[in-house]
């Protein structure tokens, strides 16, 4: 590290410590209350005879109440996980009848409730620490439950403490409504898919979202599984293995697994004693075929438990008044008004009715899109407020990632992200080429894409963007708040800023790096950093010309898309942590900011990858 | 006893809330294409600062792909506009009009740059605009130009 490098690091060490000593103080979810004095930095549990935690982290990366944080989440997971168990001993004897056979009646309810005893099954990680509900809390909308994460170091901690995905966790609602993946052959757009970069094609089930949740267990910074047979082994062991053999078939785990196996899934993917072998459960050809169903299985159980209404229910107050049975608020009605109209939110998050509008020229207080009022009846009874594509918002790169720290190896000799601050997330352009940290893209004919692609990440549903626990009713300071992240990479703290960056992310356009904007400026107020990707920046929005009062009332409308309003969303309320309280939402998080440093170029096995990027990528 | 009568509640509740949503998948069609796609308005000059300039103008729908690209040709000489840049707009098919928006960096200062735009669909399917030669002045370092309507 050069001299200039070395100074700039302590400079950033420095600013983190200071900023971590100016943050909002969290509260008590039920009753505010003084803040507690703040806690040191992580520890790692150090049992005898347990590996080193990996910790290659600046100080403040890792929020100081992280160990306790991920213990709270895994006792809110322990009681849904026994709720779970009380709705399976609940289900009635299955019926398999008929041709072809088929659990009559119940078959909804058993896989179903299946998915839902894997999603909360902690043992579905090599340390037995983590399950899928880790990232996904049925109060977040199933993102991320750790207001700290949240505003810190973005990606969740692993099952192997503290490694670390480099994305925010996705919200699971409504994710099965997303088709597989595909290019439009006229349109020459992809559609569909599941992640950020949508490499969860669907393309073997023919179904994303069960393809995604094949994905994590074997993700080296998430539940880490060295061997997709590692899933199959634990649940082998379930308690609820009986119900998995009543809905995938008798026998569907009677599989000889070696007895190393246990010790093989005890260690995280990436380990160096495993060099390049994905396999390294031995299994004969027959059991590994078993095994491979199984894991189809795994997936699919889980599809169906996202795909309940115990998830994705459609109980908005927006869907009540498509249904004419709740009427939006003034603020509200302005704000769907502005979404599908000056603000061009329904572009790309379709809200399902079509629009007359007339022409804006987005200069002295006008829109930069279009203005108008819609005057069409709903085309789509139930929509999902996506259009399935991708899109580059030009977000800047956010310091705070723990991604960018993890370049040292870890106890087991993986190296999660060798790169460094030279790591760009191209999203979709780098899946196209199965580049760094994605996954194998199974269509070549997709790969001259990539440079169109890069920058791109999936255009989220705005559903349940806000929703959050019970005790903490908003994501907004002043609150009291739950502190969500928004985005691929969490730059943004709150709807406010998610709204206003789309408001004037050109208009505050500054060529500086986050941390570094000009005197007399407010970063995500009056500046916005440089984009991490430039190309194929999308420019339907980014001057919309909306007031302060606009911008309002459109948070005010995404309100109204959080399920629960017709009826209780379940396990909202499980919530034990603590709500935010203080400050302002158009500044939510800015204590956490931290300088980026300066950024080396984009190392060559990211950009420099074949067909090459557009532009060059800084 | 008590135990038991907790569980078949949550049981009863939260098994009821299990039960498949209709799932249908919403890709629109493509908007149909407009017979003849004319600007509106512009090109101009929406912003200009040291590293960043966006020209900026109004057609009428031109339909067709969900994706189109704004691409402006331009350089420092009325003959010769042989720099280009594009980025890409989603079209709302429910508006008449579509404003393309076109990012340029890191021009000189305080120098005159000449320009025309054109439009594509996402599949390179030309659509069948070009502006004239229209020109800007960059702004002294430190200076920002905030376009005037038009």
């Amino acid at each position: 590290m050069t001299r200039r490098g070395l100074l700039a690091v302590l400079r950033t060490f420095a600013l983190v410590a200071l900023a971590l000593s100016v943050a909002p103080q969290p509260v008590p979810a039920q009753k505010a209350a003084p803040a507690k004095k703040e806690s040191p930095p992580p520890k790692a549990p150090t049992k005898p005879g347990t590996p080193t935690p990996y910790n290659p982290y600046p100080p403040g990366i890792l929020p100081a109440d992280l160990d306790s944080e991920l213990e709270r989440v895994l006792r809110e997971i322990a009681v849904i996980y026994q709720q779970a168990v009380a709705e399976w001993r609940a289900l009635p004897p299955p019926n398999l009848t008929g041709q072809p056979p088929t659990l009559q009646g119940s078959g909804y309810d058993m896989v179903q409730t299946l998915g839902k005893l894997m999603n909360f099954d902690r043992n579905i990680s090599p340390f037995k620490n983590q399950a899928c509900a880790s990232c996904h809390m049925p109060y977040a909308g199933f993102s991320g439950p750790i207001p700290s994460v949240n505003l810190t170091m973005i990606a969740y901690p692993g099952s192997f403490r503290y490694r670390a995905g480099k994305r925010t966790a996705q919200r699971y609602t409504y994710a099965p409504w997303f088709p597989v993946l595909q290019l439009n052959e006229t349109q020459q757009l992809f559609f569909g898919g599941n992640f950020w970069d949508s490499r969860a094609t669907g393309y073997l089930l023919q179904n994303p979202d069960a393809e995604q949740a094949q994905h994590p267990p074997v993700d080296t910074q998430e539940h880490g599984f060295p061997d997709t047979a590692c899933i199959v082994f634990r649940l082998s062991q379930a308690e609820y293995r009986p119900l998995f053999e009543q809905v995938w078939g008798r026998g569907s785990l009677d599989i000889k697994f070696p007895p190393d196996t246990e010790k093989i899934c005890a260690t995280p993917g990436g380990a160096a004693v495993f060099g390049t072998d994905t396999t390294p459960v031995k299994l004969s050809p027959e059991d590994r075929l078993l095994s491979n169903r199984a894991f189809d299985n795994w997936g699919q159980s889980v599809d169906a438990f996202e795909k309940s209404k115990e998830v994705s229910p459609f109980t908005s107050k927006f869907d009540a008044f498509l249904a004419m049975k709740a009427t939006l608020t003034p603020d509200e009605m302005a704000g769907y008004n502005l979404f599908r109209g000056k603000a061009a939110c329904n572009t790309c998050h379709v809200d399902g009715r079509g629009s007359t509008q007339t022409p804006g020229t987005g200069f002295d207080g006008v829109p930069a899109t279009t203005t108008g009022t819609d005057t069409s009846h709903a085309a789509t009874v139930n929509p999902l407020f996506t259009c399935f594509g991708s899109a580059n918002e030009g977000l800047p790169l956010n310091p705070r990632d723990a991604f960018y720290y993890q370049t040292t190896p870890d106890f087991f000799g993986f190296t999660p992200n060798p790169f460094g601050f030279a790591y760009r997330d191209l999203g979709l352009g780098t899946f196209l080429r199965s580049g760094f940290g994605s996954a194998p893209n199974p269509n070549s004919e997709w790969i001259p894409f990539a440079p169109t692609s890069d920058g791109q990440f999936q255009v989220a549903t705005a559903r349940n963007v806000a929703m959050t626990p019970t005790q903490c009713p908003t994501t907004e300071a002043p609150g009291p708040y739950f502190q969500k992240e928004f985005f691929h990479n969490g730059y943004i703290k709150s709807l406010k800023q998610l709204v206003h960056f789309y408001n004037t992310r050109d208009v505050y356009a500054f060529p500086v790096t986050s941390g570094h904007c000009p005197p007399g400026t407010i970063e995500k107020v009056t500046c916005w950093p440089m984009p991490e990707v430039r190309n194929n920046l999308d420019m339907t929005t980014g001057n919309l010309a909306m007031t302060d009062l606009e911008e309002n009332q459109v948070v005010a409308f995404l309100q109204t898309l959080t399920d629960g309003f017709t009826k209780p969303y379940p396990n909202r309320n499980t919530f034990t942590g603590t709500c935010m309280m203080g400050g302002s939402a158009s500044t939510q998080g800015n204590e956490s900011i931290i300088p980026t440093p300066p950024l080396p170029p984009c190392a060559s096995a990211i950009c420099g990858v074949a067909p090459f990027p557009t532009m060059p990528i800084p | 006893m008590n135990a038991l009568l907790l569980t078949l509640a949550i049981t009863t509740t939260v098994g009821s809330l299990l039960a498949f949503q209709p799932a249908a998948a919403q890709l629109l069609p493509p908007a149909k294409k407009a017979e003849r796609v004319e600007i509106t308005k512009g090109p101009d000059l929406e912003l200009a600062r040291g590293h960043l300039t966006i020209i900026r103008w109004t057609t009428n729908n031109p339909g067709g792909s969900d994706v189109h690209y704004g691409i402006v040709h331009y350089g420092t000489d009325p003959k010769d506009l042989s720099q280009t840049a594009k980025n890409p707009i989603r079209l709302n098919q429910g508006h008449t009009h579509t404003t393309f928006r076109v990012r340029l960096y890191d021009l000189t200062p305080r120098t005159t740059y000449y320009y025309t735009v054109t439009s594509e669909e996402s599949n390179g399917t030309s659509d069948g605009v070009k502006s004239t030669v229209r020109t800007f002045t960059t702004p002294a370092p430190g200076e920002i130009i905030v376009g005037a309507g038009p």
